[in-house]
């Protein structure tokens, strides 16, 4: 157990994690006018690329941006009341979900449109070329995204114009409800990379520390090199369930694409999954069990002060 | 002077005086510079010129995303119909930056392929049918004053902006014309004032307003013309005012879209004029030959026109 880590990172796992329970459990009650992708699963190279952001760095965001946005604007509440669409929302009401992005925290675009924000990204690191900034532009795609012939372009582009971009593969081997091997053919990604001479790196395991020691590597490699690098990581979209099919003992699957998640409840220890798909049950090889169930417990409190009456 | 030589001279001098200025596009910089389009292009102190791959979707994207930092830049493309590829970040990517009126400037310049004889991709040649998806602010250039105006005021100036240039015009010598008036936003031209007709030219379809205002003229029948150069919402008013006057109204358009640019401007005619005669001189599509390679301009019977002003 490495017990050296920062306690602050692993508190930032579970305030995501419990405050998209919460959202969740407000989903549930249908308290929204507005579609949400929550992203149970995806906490932990949401708060390794907080980590590792520079001042200067701008992060482009996908529909399913729940993650980013918390782990980036630090309370729950301004998004909240996003979602509800008051007008002290982060974006003012004007944005709701699958577009909410947040200038003062560097988000400085989100897309709902699949592969859109790609060469927006470009166009940001094409500006920070100009204005001679020693920045990087990330930018979140997946598995479903890199299929657009934005994802070719834009990479193409940034090679083409020697430009700093960190494109984040979240490959959660699903695009809405079907699977990669039930819509199309494997890709090879590290060859694709390697074929525009792009950087390549493929993580899995949900180790939020371990990102963040690659993830910073991988930043002083785009900064020095001025090449763009892909950095591909394996997620479960967790809250998933299944349905009674008839003559199927296991029932249907239903993978959590948008909407509640209608089989998942809110819990002191908001872990999901006992296995390394759940960023927070990996945060058991760094801590304490009692340290962890402390902090979830204060965090879960502190959260439920921030909404109020929300 | 010829078309492309003005429109070109007018661009260079634009982005030559502009610092920290993008230009990019395909062949902006190599070959015939999209046909003199982009010849000679300079840029201003810590500007850059590149020579893009061939990626519309992704090159529509890279001017928002410079817009989003703060840098401004110009988008050169061979052909408006290319731009479909990019519509996406028409609507949505710009539908998400407007909101916050950014300071910074982009322009795509496109070439509308209307020279004749290039087939299928000529169908599309209505310049205000992509303006009209996103409330684009778009400008049409016909000749040498619109030019002039409109490349100086908007060819860099905070915020998102299309203008259309007329590939058949451009190895055409300019017509010698002068503004009686034009609006601030520089959508609305007016090259003539006279009693006898209202001329209203949309899309690229000056040049055939300007031989018929000649042709009129012949019959000692002095004509009011004008040019709309947007499709955004425009205040008509002064087009109104003189169609009130005239009685007579003439409406050219070139465009082969279904939704036509004049449409909005006749219902206010309707609302507002009780006029002696409405003419349109717009494209038939008797037969399937308007997709095939052909001519492409716009069919004008001159002479029907004047009979019908004249009597």
């Amino acid at each position: 157990m490495e017990r050296n880590q920062d306690i602050k990172i692993a508190r930032e796992i579970i305030r995501l994690r419990l405050s998209q329970l919460l959202i969740n459990e407000k989903y549930k009650a249908n308290a929204f006018k507005i579609p949400i992708h929550i992203a149970i699963g995806h906490e932990a190279i949401a708060v390794a690329i907080d980590v590792i952001m520079g001042k200067k760095d701008l992060l482009v965001c996908t529909h399913r941006n729940m993650h980013y946005n918390l782990a980036r604007t630090k309370f729950i509440k301004p998004i909240l009341d996003e979602y509800f669409l008051k007008k002290d929302g982060l974006a003012r009401a004007e944005l709701g979900s699958m577009n909410l992005a947040n200038e003062k925290k560097n988000i400085v675009y989100t897309s709902s449109i699949l592969g859109n924000n790609l060469p927006v990204a470009a166009g940001l690191a094409l500006g920070q070329k100009v204005k001679h900034n020693n920045a990087i532009v990330i930018v979140q795609t997946g598995d479903g995204a890199m299929e657009e012939g934005t994802f070719y372009e834009s990479l193409l582009c940034m090679k083409s114009n020697s430009l700093a971009g960190l494109v984040i593969v979240e490959n959660n081997e699903w695009s809405m409800h079907t699977r990669i091997s039930e819509r199309r053919t494997a890709i090879n990604l590290s060859k694709f990379a390697e074929s525009l001479g792009v950087g390549y790196k493929k993580l899995r395991g949900n180790d939020v520390y371990r990102y963040i020691n690659e993830l910073k590597t991988i930043r002083k490699h785009i900064l020095k090199n001025k090449i763009p690098f892909v950095f591909e990581v394996d997620i479960v979209t967790l809250g998933g369930w299944y349905v009674e099919v008839e003559g199927n003992i296991k029932g249907r699957f239903i993978h959590p694409h948008a909407g509640p998640l209608s089989k998942t409840n809110i819990e002191e220890w908001p872990e999901i999954e006992h296995s390394s798909t759940d960023p927070v049950f990996v945060l058991n090889k760094h801590f304490q069990k009692d340290t962890l169930k402390a902090a979830a417990k204060k965090i879960l409190k502190d959260i439920k002060a921030e909404i109020g009456g929300n | 002077m010829k078309y492309i030589q003005r429109v070109n001279e007018l661009i260079v001098g634009r982005t030559s005086a502009t610092e920290n200025l993008v230009l990019f596009g395909q062949n902006i910089a190599a070959g015939s510079c999209l046909s003199g389009l982009t010849r000679n292009l300079k840029v201003g102190k810590g500007g850059l010129i590149i020579n893009t791959q061939n990626s519309e979707n992704t090159l529509a994207g890279l001017g928002f995303g410079m817009m989003l930092d703060g840098v401004s830049s110009v988008f050169f493309m061979k052909q408006l119909d290319f731009l479909l590829l990019g519509i996406d970040q028409l609507t949505h990517t710009y539908n998400f930056i407007r909101r916050n009126r950014p300071n910074a400037s982009y322009t795509i310049v496109c070439i509308v392929s209307d020279l004749g004889y290039h087939g299928l991709q000529s169908s599309f040649n209505n310049f205000g049918d992509l303006c009209s998806i996103a409330r684009i602010q778009g400008f049409t250039i016909t000749n040498a004053v619109d030019a002039e105006a409109i490349i100086n005021t908007h060819l860099v100036a905070p915020g998102f902006r299309i203008i259309g240039v007329s590939q058949r015009l451009f190895g055409k010598e300019l017509p010698e014309v002068k503004e009686v008036y034009s609006n601030t936003e520089k959508t609305l031209f007016q090259y003539t004032e006279g009693d006898g007709a209202t001329i209203a030219c949309f899309n690229l379809s000056f040049p055939y307003g300007l031989e018929l205002h000649s042709k009129l003229k012949e019959r000692k029948i002095e004509s009011s013309l004008f040019s709309v150069n947007s499709v955004t919402p425009i205040n008509w008013d002064k087009l109104i005012v003189n169609a009130k006057k005239t009685k007579k109204l003439v409406v050219l358009d070139d465009s082969k879209s279904e939704n036509l640019s004049y449409d909005n401007f006749l219902a206010d005619v309707a609302d507002e004029c009780d006029l002696k005669s409405i003419i349109v001189v717009k494209r038939k599509f008797d037969d399937a030959r308007w997709l095939y390679p052909n001519a492409d301009e716009l069919p004008v019977d001159y002479g029907a026109i004047v009979s019908k002003i004249s009597s």
